[in-house]
């Protein structure tokens, strides 16, 4: 069913995908002092939206002018009740995505913007940390269900798409869920470490995920447990010393 | 008095080093349970921020990885019995290197932990297990050693805690740089310094002891009979009696004042013997220590009679005073510190506010313990009059601890509250030892942390519990001001457990 929002005080709020293809958006004007009027609309699959621009009573804005534009190119087909100026697009591919705003012509100008994009990604922003011959776990997640999932390395500049089935006994690629994916890299070396992107491809454009990975060899966090093992044996053997010589000396 | 003065000349003569050595060693053991203490809260402390890495890398769900970092802060309480057991039977030393080998071990076997289960066992089994070895053993060996200024003593070990708070930091650059599984070995290597450490635990033998008197009994005073204090014990009767009767407590002091041949009924078997005598006089001594060695002595049979389990402290009054005692106030003492973030977010403060508190409270603890502990040496007057007032202060402050909300108000509930608490969580140990003596130490340290462990298992859930019932962490203050409130009751009840216990031991 159509999704009615209320304006955020503090922050652009996001509007999820409903279980229907219809979304509806709407932002009052002028809204309280010192709000962004602004909201983020994401979308994953071809959708209705109805997005609303509502005068508010309270205001001293009078009958204003009102036009609703993409970038710089204007949009026609609006409509207007009372207070609230709107307008429907049905989104189907990417090229539909973007921001929409309607602008306020009267004594001063306002606008406000309606931002459509497709879902994020959530990867992990730290660094994987990993050492030679373990395996690497990388897991993508979004909120919605992408089409498909591709994996991909840079190696120099150029995108290198992971393919699984060219190396099964080094990438494992699996998901997790149906809004999940991840990457295992087995029998790792140092020329697996750099930056990997998943990419999720919806039907109305893509949106990618950046993960790091960083293979250690064992050697390097061995060096400061020896030299921390070395100091241990020379303070065992200093007091164990210490006992025998004080030993011998009594008696 | 008498008798002190003619046996100290004595002894000067035969070991005239001894003392200043003894003095030595009993700071080699303070400083090793201070950096039992650093390492071991350290590491407990430090779990959080595993948590969240092996969340991400081994799996598992929030849930099972909290289960690791359960089992491994209470099998440090529940496994105290069975430490006791081992200590009693093997001695402190190799008991604490033990514990240094466990832990260390289970950082080392961890690196390669590729399940959760695997880690509970090594991380939580193996660490838990370590930890309790080594925490006991270094208790019971300060006690055994600091004999007069345990108080200060104590205090200055439990300092330690209060540097824990420079681990995180430490724990947060290890795992950026080495992942997991290299800060698990780093940490490995960190706690095999308490194998070196370990070694400082030297056991005590007859001729130690009696410079143990020489060197505390300048801070004596006769307060009544029922100040237990090894150093008179020790001068009357140094080269009779085998190193635990020495410190026999309260009830048994009055009898053995009347003479060296009264040793027979002073060892019924409630008293139990700590450490086996033989090695210790086999040491290279003096003839006149040879010469003790080979009097008999009922005690060191007594003691290969005594069975390793000693499970007496249940039966005895005193160890429940102790033991409720205990238990509430360790309540009392975790479940503010829980929650005082939180309360401080949901009044309103910042988080940076809220970590600042945190800090302020570490600090006025640390110095509070080494006040309190140092106080309590002085011997003004007994030792858990002092812990009942600094619970009592310490209940107090908690119930008006809801009437803090601001930043000020709750800046100086957090000063008080670290005040007192330090206080009295300083004087556990000495509290424990006057009530009980050192060599039945063991016993009813064990008994005691297993059954503070339970209460530790509750106290958080029962904190998070009482939260999402009535949706104010004032609850919370308040049910840690009750708790240190009933605590101290059951020390009303101390002179008739003590009388009764007299009563037994003449019987």
């Amino acid at each position: 069913g159509p999704d009615v929002t209320t304006q955020d005080l503090k922050q652009p709020s996001k509007e999820h995908q409903s279980n229907g293809s219809f979304v509806q958006s709407e932002i009052l004007l002028p809204g309280p002092p010192g709000t962004l009027l602004e909201r983020n609309i994401t979308l994953a699959n071809a959708t209705t939206v109805e997005l609303s621009c509502k005068l508010d009573p309270d205001s001293h804005l009078k009958s204003p002018q009102v036009t609703w534009k993409r970038g710089n190119e204007t949009i026609s087909h609006t409509s207007k009740t009372e207070n609230s100026w709107s307008i429907k697009l049905v989104i189907v591919d990417s090229s539909n995505m973007g921001s929409y705003s309607c602008v306020l012509k009267g004594k001063e100008e306002i606008s406000a913007t309606f931002h459509l994009h497709v879902p994020k990604i959530e990867a992990r922003e730290k660094p994987i940390i990993t050492y030679e011959r373990d395996t690497a776990v990388m897991v993508c997640k979004t909120h919605s269900t992408p089409m498909a999932w591709t994996w991909y390395m840079m190696s120099g500049s150029k995108p290198v798409v992971i393919n699984e089935s060219l190396r099964t006994d080094k990438y494992l690629i699996d998901r997790l869920s149906a809004n999940v994916t991840r990457l295992r890299i087995l029998k790792l070396t140092k020329e697996d470490a750099g930056v990997y992107w998943c990419e999720a491809a919806f039907e109305l454009g893509k949106s990618e995920g950046k993960v790091k990975l960083k293979v250690l060899s064992i050697m390097a966090p061995l060096k400061p447990f020896v030299a921390i093992v070395a100091e241990v044996i020379i303070l065992v053997t200093t007091i164990i010393l210490y006992e025998l010589y004080s030993k011998r000396k009594g008696k | 008095g008498e008798r002190k003065e003619g046996e100290e000349p004595e002894e000067a003569g035969k070991s005239p080093g001894a003392g200043a050595a003894h003095g030595a060693w009993a700071w080699a053991v303070v400083l090793h349970f201070f950096l039992v203490n650093v390492l071991v809260m350290g590491m407990l402390k430090t779990f959080g921020i595993f948590f969240v890495a092996f969340q991400e890398d081994v799996g598992g769900s929030s849930e099972q990885v909290s289960w690791i970092g359960s089992i491994m802060s209470s099998l440090r309480f529940l496994g105290a019995p069975l430490v006791a057991v081992m200590c009693r039977g093997l001695g402190e030393r190799p008991t604490s290197l033990l514990g240094a080998g466990l832990v260390a071990g289970g950082c080392l076997v961890s690196t390669q932990a590729t399940s959760v289960p695997f880690l509970c066992v090594s991380m939580g089994l193996l660490l838990g297990l370590g930890f309790a070895c080594l925490y006991q053993a270094a208790a019971v060996m300060t006690a055994k050693r600091c004999r007069a200024r345990l108080g200060f003593s104590n205090a200055v070990a439990r300092s330690g805690m209060g540097l824990t708070f420079l681990m995180a930091p430490f724990t947060q650059l290890l795992l950026d740089f080495y992942g997991w599984q290299g800060t698990l070995l780093i940490f490995g290597g960190i706690m095999l310094n308490l194998v070196p450490s370990s070694l400082l635990l030297r056991p005590i033998s007859t001729r130690r002891s009696s410079a143990t008197n020489r060197d505390c009994a300048s801070s004596v005073t006769q307060k009544g009979p029922e100040t237990p204090d090894g150093c008179l014990d020790g001068t009357t009767h140094g080269e009779l009696h085998p190193p635990g009767a020495q410190e026999l407590p309260t009830a048994g002091r009055l009898l053995l004042s009347h003479g060296k041949g009264v040793s027979d009924p002073i060892n019924p078997p409630a008293l139990g013997e700590l450490e086996k005598p033989s090695p210790d006089r086999s040491s290279p001594g003096t003839a006149t220590e040879a010469k003790r060695s080979n009097k008999p002595l009922p005690a060191a049979k007594k003691e290969t009679s005594q069975p390793l389990l000693d499970l007496s402290p249940l039966k005895d009054p005193v160890f429940f005073i102790f033991t409720w005692s205990f238990l509430f106030s360790h309540l009392a003492y975790f479940v503010p510190f829980f929650h005082l973030v939180a309360r401080a977010r949901t009044l309103g403060m910042s988080s940076m506010d809220g970590s600042y508190l945190i800090s302020v409270a570490g600090i006025t603890e640390m110095l509070s313990q080494l006040l309190s502990g140092w106080v309590a040496d002085q011997n003004w007057t007994k030792k858990y009059h002092f812990h009942v007032t600094y619970l009592v202060l310490s209940g107090i402050t908690n119930l008006l601890g809801p009437l803090a909300t601001t930043f000020p108000l709750l800046l100086t509930y957090t000063v008080a509250f670290s005040v007192f608490c330090g206080g009295f969580m300083a004087l556990v140990l000495p509290v424990l030892v006057d009530l009980v003596g050192v060599e039945k130490l063991h016993s009813y340290l064990g008994f005691a942390a297993f059954f503070a462990g339970i209460a530790a298992i509750g106290g958080p859930p029962l904190a998070g519990w009482l939260y999402d019932h009535t949706r104010t962490y004032a609850c919370s203050f308040l049910l840690a001001g009750a708790c240190a409130l009933v605590s101290p009751l059951p020390f009303c009840l101390e002179p008739r457990a003590q009388k009764w216990r007299l009563q037994r031991a003449t019987l």
